[in-house]
Parts: structure tokens; sequence; C-alpha cells
């Protein structure tokens, strides 16, 4: 829709354009024929010139494309100011009859003279307003605060010098006409030093440029020559036509030649140092696009790439390469291995092949490589042949007769080096060190981003491992408390690191008998998970078979013997109550003993028993005991893990089983939710809210017949 | 950083291990490191010096654990002494005492061994 309607907007702006142009045409015909002169008519044929022009400036700055170079622009206004001068002459040669000058007016010798008048003008009133466009983007190249206003300045006075023609007849001198001219002189000298924009342009555009700033000054002579006031046809034709518009014509073609003028001297005088303006300017957008390429992409070896590729074209050197130095301790691919526990990878490799680079770096290592390393200094070797520490290097073809060893340091250490040779002696001066320089540090920023991404991503997979295996183990854990008539459990565990060792079940082993295990894997982390999910499995199955605590535990220690650990073992503490009767059998391998408190006494019940994994079957079976403990209503059994009775903070006795007796003995009226709390709250102050140091599990279990 | 340290002693052909500060997790390499270097030379009558230990946690345990069987079978023993009644505690609730030799003093595990012989 948009650009339909611009479309039709522009077609509307040319058409209005055209049509005032022709009736501007057809009115001077009629004049020609019918010989009367009326004021106004001349004034309205003044302003509708003005309105043709003025819309077809609009048309013509909407479709006007700004990005171009200087240079461009430049040859743009070359071509059509050759358009214009050559269809400008055509025009005369064909025919003109020309004009006769009566009272200070020009008079036409006939309807052809018209014509070419009509023509030419608009010819070149479009080349003039063009040429404008031109000039306001060259000048605005690089512009800085005064341009824009300078260069409005110098329209505004060329717009009031051709206004003011009107107070004069066409071939008459006018005083105020010729003040206005040398001021709006001065602006167009005033505008013209503003070239700043030939120092930016590449050696090429320069050359460009001084051709093309030549001939645009002799062809804007040529019109200046042309265009003086009356005295050749074209003139004459053109202030017949439009005295404003000839004004405006031809201090536009005068400020165009000083301007040209000025750009072929300037551009000539900035040739000589173009080259290293050249350098500078590559060697600047090289480093802004290479610091670039480190924050935003890290593909390692595409950056490699680059670096190794700017050094070529920067310094201009006949092959590049880059080794980098990773430490045994950050492993990666390797290519080769060469010197002391490092692993040296060759990247980046331009104009050279990877034997190549493996006899000079062999020929230098103990000598320049060495130094480089040691010092962490570039060193620049500015002949190959007559240099006695590269005297190993033995290549045909002459491909290598200097060559530039820049390190890559990083925290005082070389991570790696850059290299760089050229096919002449004495190639490298102190420039092309520094620019080597530069491009080492971004190679070696790089460098680290990578390593720092690559440990970052391994971080990152190891903790979603972790946080798997800690959904995984939480679901180990009893999902929710069975609901048993006589009996109010609870239970919570909490590990301290992403998985723990800690393990609690229940299991309802017949419709009698509620077993209650708590265990504790030694070693905390991924292998203590892995053998409370065995346990766990052994609990599921044997529990139901092995119905007496000790027998299981026996079976228990069968099952786990063979798998675990020999520095491994789970120390296990399990109980099988009765529901009806409330005859609690109990057995201990290794663990904590369970806490009983009843009404009148509290104490723990110790039972003998090596802890799961340790010793063999034989001996853990001829050591455990069962002992049997009767609940009476009210009475609380505690199981628990060493986290309650270790918790301990900085410089403070531990908890103990002391302090654990005495709490709960003075909450054991409670429901196990309150006391499991209160136990918890209690360890929580004695550790001064510090987060515990080790996994920690609670089982509260109360005969409540 | 480490408040763990182990020092090796000979005591009548006995190779006696004192132990000294924090046995966790951290520092049971550090001991491991000594059991395995006396295996090595052959030295299999150990007695482990318990006196100035002030911390043990069960993987500092399982380094007794991981060397008894090997001592064993070449007809040594490691043997513990000199035990705080703290850390005797966390030997007992694990039932060390039914694998192990612990003797309230040094002198008396060194005698274990000789009696043996």
């Amino acid at each position: 829709m948009k650009s339909i309607y611009k479309k039709f907007k522009k077609a509307l702006l040319l058409g209005t354009t055209g049509f005032l142009l022709f009736i501007v045409l057809v009115v001077d015909i009629i004049r020609q024929s019918v010989d009367i002169e009326i004021g106004w008519i001349v004034l309205l044929r003044e302003i509708l010139i003005v309105i043709a022009f003025a819309t077809l400036f609009i048309m013509l700055e909407s479709t006007w494309k700004r990005e171009q170079t200087p240079s461009k622009k430049l040859g743009f206004a070359l071509v059509l100011s050759l358009v214009a001068a050559t269809a400008t002459a055509m025009m005369f040669i064909i025919s003109s009859s020309g004009f006769e000058v009566k009272n200070e007016y020009l008079l036409p010798l006939g309807f052809d003279t018209v014509v070419w008048a009509n023509l030419a003008s608009v010819v070149l009133g479009v080349t003039m307003i063009l040429l404008v466009m031109i000039l306001r983007d060259i000048l605005f190249s690089k512009r800085r605060k005064g341009t824009k206003r300078n260069f409005i300045i110098l329209i505004i006075l060329i717009i009031v010098s051709s206004v003011a023609t009107l107070l004069y007849r066409p071939m008459e001198y006018g005083i105020i006409s010729t003040i206005l001219t040398f001021i709006t002189l001065g602006a167009m000298l005033w505008n013209s030093f503003r070239v700043s924009w030939i120092v930016y342009l590449t050696k090429r555009e320069k050359i460009l440029s001084i051709v093309y700033g030549f001939f645009l000054f002799l062809i804007f002579i040529g019109f200046d020559i042309i265009l003086a006031r009356g005295q050749t046809v074209v003139g004459q034709s053109i202030l017949f036509y439009s005295p404003p518009l000839q004004t405006f014509i031809k201090e536009v073609a005068l400020f165009a030649t000083i301007y040209f003028g000025m750009t072929f001297i300037s551009t000539l005088f900035h040739l000589p140092t173009a080259e290293a303006f050249d350098r500078k300017i590559s060697e600047v957008s090289s480093l802004h696009n290479l610091s670039k390429l480190v924050t935003q992409v890290f593909d390692f070896n595409e950056l490699v790439e680059t670096v190794t590729a700017m050094t070529l074209q920067v310094c201009e050197a006949k092959s590049a390469w880059l080794e980098i130095i990773t430490p045994h301790t950050l492993k990666k691919s390797t290519n080769n291995s060469i010197a002391n526990g490092n692993d040296i990878t060759i990247a980046g490799l331009k104009n050279i092949s990877q034997e190549e680079t493996q006899i000079i770096m062999e020929a230098i290592r103990s000598t320049i490589r060495q130094s480089v390393l040691d010092h962490n200094k570039p060193i620049i070797i500015e002949s190959i042949r007559d240099d006695k520490r590269t005297q190993g290097i033995q290549m045909s073809a002459n491909k290598f007769n200097s060559m530039a060893i820049v390190p890559l340091v990083s925290h005082e250490a070389v991570i790696g080096i850059l290299y760089a040779t050229k096919d002449v002696e004495y190639g490298f001066d102190k420039d092309d060190i520094d620019v080597i320089s530069a491009f080492a540090d971004q190679a070696t920023v790089a460098i680290e981003n990578s390593r720092l991404i690559e440990k970052s991503i391994e971080r990152e997979r190891l903790m979603r491992e972790m946080m798997l295996a800690q959904e995984m183990q939480r679901k180990l854990l009893p999902q929710r408390i069975p609901q048993i008539e006589n009996i109010d459990l609870d239970a919570l565990s909490t590990p301290a690191f992403e998985v723990g060792g800690d393990y609690y079940d229940f299991l309802m082993i017949d419709n009698e008998h509620l077993g209650v295990l708590v265990g504790d894997v030694s070693g905390k982390g991924v292998s203590a998970a892995f053998y409370m999910a065995e346990m766990k499995g052994i609990f599921q199955s044997l529990s139901k078979i092995y119905t007496e605590p000790r027998k299981f535990l026996i079976e228990a220690q069968r099952a786990l013997i063979e798998t675990i650990d020999r520095r491994s073992f789970i120390t296990v503490v399990y109980a099988v109550v009765n529901i009806k009767t409330g005859l609690m059998k109990i057995a201990r391998a290794g663990h904590c003993p369970i806490l009983h408190v009843s009404e009148s006494k509290s104490g723990y019940i110790k039972s003998t028993g090596l802890g799961l994994g340790m010793g063999n079957v034989e001996i853990f079976e001829r050591t455990i005991t069962q002992t049997e403990v009767q609940l009476e209503s009210g009475d609380v059994a505690v199981f628990y893990t060493d986290g309650v009775t270790e918790a301990r903070p900085d410089g403070v006795p531990e908890f103990g089983y002391e302090r654990l007796r005495e709490v709960v003995a003075s909450v054991y009226r409670k429901s196990a939710m309150q006391i499991r709390d209160s136990l918890i709250t209690a360890v929580d102050s004695h550790m001064m809210h510090q987060p515990p140091e080790d996994d920690l599990t609670i089982v509260v279990l109360k005969w409540k017949k | 950083m480490s408040n763990f340290k182990v020092g090796i002693r000979e005591n009548q052909n006995v190779q006696v291990v004192d132990l000294k500060g924090y046995l966790d997790a951290h520092t049971a390499p550090e001991l491991e490191k000594i059991f395995q270097a006396l295996i090595d030379k052959k030295n299999f009558n150990i007695v482990v010096n318990c006196r100035d230990l002030n911390y043990i946690s069960s993987a500092g345990l399982g380094v007794f654990m991981a060397y008894i069987e090997d001592v064993r079978k070449n007809s040594g023993d490691i043997k513990l002494s000199n035990m705080s009644a703290k850390i005797y505690n966390v030997f007992d609730l694990l039932g060390f005492p039914l694998l192990y030799d612990i003797t309230s003093d040094e002198a008396e595990a060194i005698q274990n061994f000789c009696s043996k012989k």
C-alpha cells in the first residue's frame, strides 16, 4: 500500500512539473507570436517556473540515495555534467536563431530559439538541482557542527541573489545583484574548505577523486564561460527563459567549479600519505571487527582464522599461523605434543603447511621460541638467512625471509604464539609488531573466552546431572507418611549437598507388622546415592521375606558385601513394629541407636552390630544381635542419623546424645510431627542457623494405643 | 588449611602411625597414602595411635577398612590405641571393636603383636 502511495506521489509531482513547464513553453510561444507584454503574466510565469522546479526537487529528494561514498558521488556528478554539457551543446549546434537585445530585454529571433531556450533551461536547471544535492551529500560526509548551517546560508544566498534579478531587466546591470553575488562568492569559498572527507578515502578512491575532480573542474569552467551574463547563445537563452534561474544555475556552477577545484588540489596533496592512512584505517577497522567478533562469536576456530587472516591483510605478511599452548590440566584435543607438559595446537594456518610450521618451530624451539616464552616479549627476525638463530630453517624458494614472533600473554603466562613471515628481508617494523601484538591480544581474549565457556558448559552439565540425581534420590524416599492405626509417624530428611547419603523408608510387611528403616551411606555425593538406591531395593525385596530384623540385616549384608567398595559402608537401624501389640523388634548395623522415650524413662537401645559392608557375612552374622522393646501408650521411638548428634558449628561442642534425649523427653507428649519439628528447631538453633554440614534425617514413631 | 597430621615412627619393629586433628573426607587420602606406603614396604604390623585425633568421619573410618584385609592376608594387623572416649564412641557405634583390636594404650597394642608371635 505504502509503496503504491509513494509511487503515486512521485508520479503526481513529476506530472505537475511537466505540466507547469509545458504551460511556460506555451506561454512563451504565444508571447512570441502575439506581441504583447503584460507585467503580471511575466511574474506568474516566473512563479510557475519556481513551483515546477520546487516540485521536481521534492520528487528527486524522495528518491535520493545518500549512502554512497564521496568519490562515487563525484563520479555521478561527472557523468551528470557531461550529459548536460553534451545536451546543451547539441541543441545549439543543431539550430538556434539567437536573440536581439532591445532595451535591455532579450527578444528571440524565431520559434526555434524559444523552444531551445525552454529545453536548455530545463536541462541545466535539473542538472544544477541534482548537483546541489550531490554537493550537499559530499559536504555533509564527515560533517562537523557548523557544516549544515554554512551550507544552508550558501543556498539561501543563492536563492536571494536569484530572486533579486527580478528587480532589473534581464540585460540590465544591477548593483544589488553584484553585491549579492560577491557575498555569495564568499559563502562559496567558506564552504569549499569542507574537504576533510578526502582524508578518509582509500588510496583508490583518492585517485578516482583526483581524476573526477580535475575533469569536473574543467567542465564547470566551461559552464561558467558559457553562462556568463548573456555572452553566448546558451547564456542568452537561459536569461531569456528566466533571469532568476539563470542566476541560480550560474552560481551553482560557480560553486561547483570552486569546490571541485578544491577537491582536486586537496586530494592531490593527500595522495602521498594515502597508503599510510589506508593502513591505519584498516588496522583500526580490523581491530574493531576482531574485538566485535571476540564478544559475539564463540566459535574458537573461526576467531583464530580471523586473527591470522587479519595479520596477513594488515601487515601484508606472506604467511601466518597461531600456536596454542594448552597446559595439560586443561584437557583439549591435541594435534601433537612438543614440550614439557603442554599440548601444542597449530591453528589458523595461512599460506603455509603444517609441515613447514613444524620445521620452523622445531628450528627455533630452543632459541627464539624459548626466549619469547621466557620474556613474554615479541621478537623480530630481520633476515632468516643471516640470523644465527634461524640457521636451521632451510626453505625452498625463499618463501620466508623475515619473521615476527609475538606471544599471547594471559595472566603472565604465555598461552600461545602468533607467527607471521614475509618474503622480504627487513619486512617487519615496529608498527607491524604493534599491530600483530594487538591481534595477539584479541586472540588471547578469544582463547580465554573459549576456555571459560568450555568450563562453564561442563559445569552446567554436571550441575544438571546433579539436579537429576537429586530429583531421583528424592523419589527414593517415601512420598507420604503411611496412616497406620495405633501409630503416629512422621519423618524428614534434608541432604546437605545436592545428593546425600541418608535414607529412610517404611513398609507394611504384612497386616500386622510395620518395618521402619533408617540408614546412612558413608561418603557423600553420587556414589552414596547409588548405594542408597541399592539399599532401597534390598529393603523393598527382602523385608517381606526376612521378617526378623536381625535376619533381614544379615541377608542385606550378604547382598551388599559383593558390590560395595571396601572403604564404604552403610549403617542401618531396622525396627519391625507389631501394630496390634506394640512389640518392637530392633537390629542395629553400626547405626546411631534408637532413642526410646516413655513416661518414666528415656534411653538409647544399643545392640551390637557392624555396619553393612564391613568385614564379611560370617563376622556380621556372629556379632549382630536383636533386641525387643514393648511400647507402652504414649511411648516415642526416634530414629535419626549422625547429622543430628554430630551437628556442630565452629568452636561449639556437637549436639550430642544427651541433648537429643533431653529435647525429645521435654516434648514427648506431643504429636510425632511436633516432636520432629521441635528436634529440627533445636538442631538449627544449636547450629546457630548455619546450613547443616551433613545430611540430617529424623523419623519419629509414637505408639498411641 | 589442613588441620590433620600423620606421623610415622617405629617401636619394637612395629610401625606406629600417629594421628592428629580431623580425619575426614578431605584428609583421608593423606592417611591412605601412609598405609599404602607401609604396605608397599612390607610393613604389616601397624599400630595407629589416636591420642591426638579429635574427629573422625565415615570417610576416615573407611581408610581402616580399605587396608585391613591386605594387612591381615600378610599375617599382620592394624591395631588402634589411645582413643579418647568420644572417638571410641564413633568406632564403637559402627562395630569396629568387633573387627579391630582396640587397646587403651600403644604399649599394649605392641605387646599384642609380640605375644602373637
